[in-house]
């Protein structure tokens, strides 16, 4: 009795630890849709600007943050300070990201590497689904990326997007939230990592 | 023909620009600095209003931020940009104070060489009067509407963020009303003053978070 209690506890602990939260309790549904996309920073004519706010293990660093898309599968993302000094200014060219400059007390192995991933998770166009998911609210499509997951989380009214997390096969690691009002413009953005402390908060500009 | 044209126009254009602004000869230069110093030297407090113009090549439209800053004599200055969101710096001692749309924070520039380079800068090119200053290679020019003074860093790491960076002041008052920071890649940040008040009395109280 006590082996069968033990086994069973092991084994709950073991599937718990292996089932990933994102797709807990959601029912898998045919699809026909071959590609999901994130449209919100898909529009060449518009450089997107926003205010950022970064925590970083308590820690709080304000500024700019803009955005272009310059080529059919390129983006410029580059941060500055408030008082407009560069920070970062990354180029992504599909599967090609290029460090154009980074400031010196940053230009380390591991900041690059999260920097690059959240800003490619959050300008990149479309992915190719392998998976659909439903819940009463959402569709959700999975995407891979290198050795991990991407969950796309559309409304089903509209199928505006409104939220993407990253995984690994167990465990969640980034998600970034996005606040519609207009449709294809993410007014607000939180990227919030589940790892490491860090969370980056984004508010676009307001048009004069 | 037209292209022709075009190009006439162009060089033309250009050659205006550049009859604009001339160097200044040795005796302009000194006159000038003189100028600016004694002008520094009367200016205890001063408010202004001021845009910011952040250039990046690729980019439609710059990106306009604006605000206000005070500053009172020997080194305090509050930077608060207003528009399109609240945020402002207090420079104090080896501080800088935070209020980034209401989570406040405090930077300890104490041991950072380029933070107090920076600071210093900023403080310095409030008032114009950074001839002085050793760590950069300054130039003169003049034209009907301004004298400029562009400042080169020798110090490599500066350099590493700003290529030059350009004071123009007014030809009557010589006080200074616009600042430009050119980056190595030749993206650049202009601010704009205007509305500016002289010697009226700022509270202490101004500069605390």
């Amino acid at each position: 009795m006590i082996r069968f209690l033990a086994i069973s506890f092991l084994a709950i602990l073991v599937l718990g630890a292996c089932s990933l939260k994102t797709t807990e309790g959601l029912r898998q549904v045919p699809f026909s849709k071959s590609e999901v996309k994130n449209p919100y920073f898909s529009n060449p004519e518009i450089d997107y600007v926003y205010k950022a706010k970064i925590t970083v293990y308590n820690k709080n660093f304000g500024g700019i943050l803009i955005i272009k898309k310059i080529g059919s599968e390129n983006h410029r993302i580059v941060f500055t300070t408030e008082f407009g000094s560069k920070i970062f200014d990354f180029q992504f060219d599909g599967d090609t990201f290029t460090k154009l400059f980074l400031a010196e007390d940053l230009d380390k192995k591991f900041i690059v590497k999260i920097l690059e991933d959240d800003f490619r998770l959050l300008v990149k166009e479309s992915a190719k689904v392998l998976a659909v998911y439903e819940s009463k609210e959402d569709r959700i499509y999975k995407t891979q990326s290198e050795d991990k997951f991407n969950f796309y989380f559309l409304k089903n009214e509209g199928e505006t997007l409104q939220k993407i997390v990253n995984t690994s096969k167990t465990k969640e690691k980034v998600e970034i939230d996005f606040t519609i009002f207009e449709e294809n413009i993410a007014e607000s953005i939180a990227i919030k990592h589940r790892n490491i402390k860090l969370t980056i908060a984004l508010e676009k500009f307001k048009e004069e | 023909m037209r292209n022709y044209f075009f190009l006439f126009v162009f060089i033309v254009f250009c050659g205006t620009i550049q009859a604009q602004e001339t160097a200044m000869t040795a005796l302009e230069i000194a006159s000038f600095k003189e100028k600016v110093i004694a002008s520094a030297k009367t200016t205890k407090t001063i408010k202004t209003e001021f845009v910011q113009f952040k250039h990046l090549d690729f980019l439609a439209n710059d990106v306009k931020t604006s605000g206000k800053m005070v500053f009172k004599t020997p080194n305090l200055v509050k930077w608060e940009y207003t528009n399109p969101y609240q945020y402002s710096v207090i420079f104090k001692e080896d501080q800088l104070l935070i209020n980034d749309g209401g989570t406040k924070s405090k930077v300890d520039i104490g041991n950072s060489k380029l933070f107090k380079k920076l600071n210093q800068l900023i403080v310095n090119s409030v008032k114009g009067n950074m001839f002085s200053d050793a760590d950069f290679t300054v130039s003169f020019y003049k034209s009907g509407k301004y004298n400029k003074a562009v400042f080169v860093p020798k110090d490599k790491k500066i350099a590493g963020y700003i290529a030059s960076f350009e004071l123009l002041f007014n030809k009557d008052d010589a006080q200074v009303y616009e600042v430009k920071m050119v980056e190595p890649s030749q993206d650049f940040t202009r601010i704009i003053f205007s509305n500016r008040t002289l010697n009226s009395t700022i509270n202490d109280s101004v500069f605390s978070n």
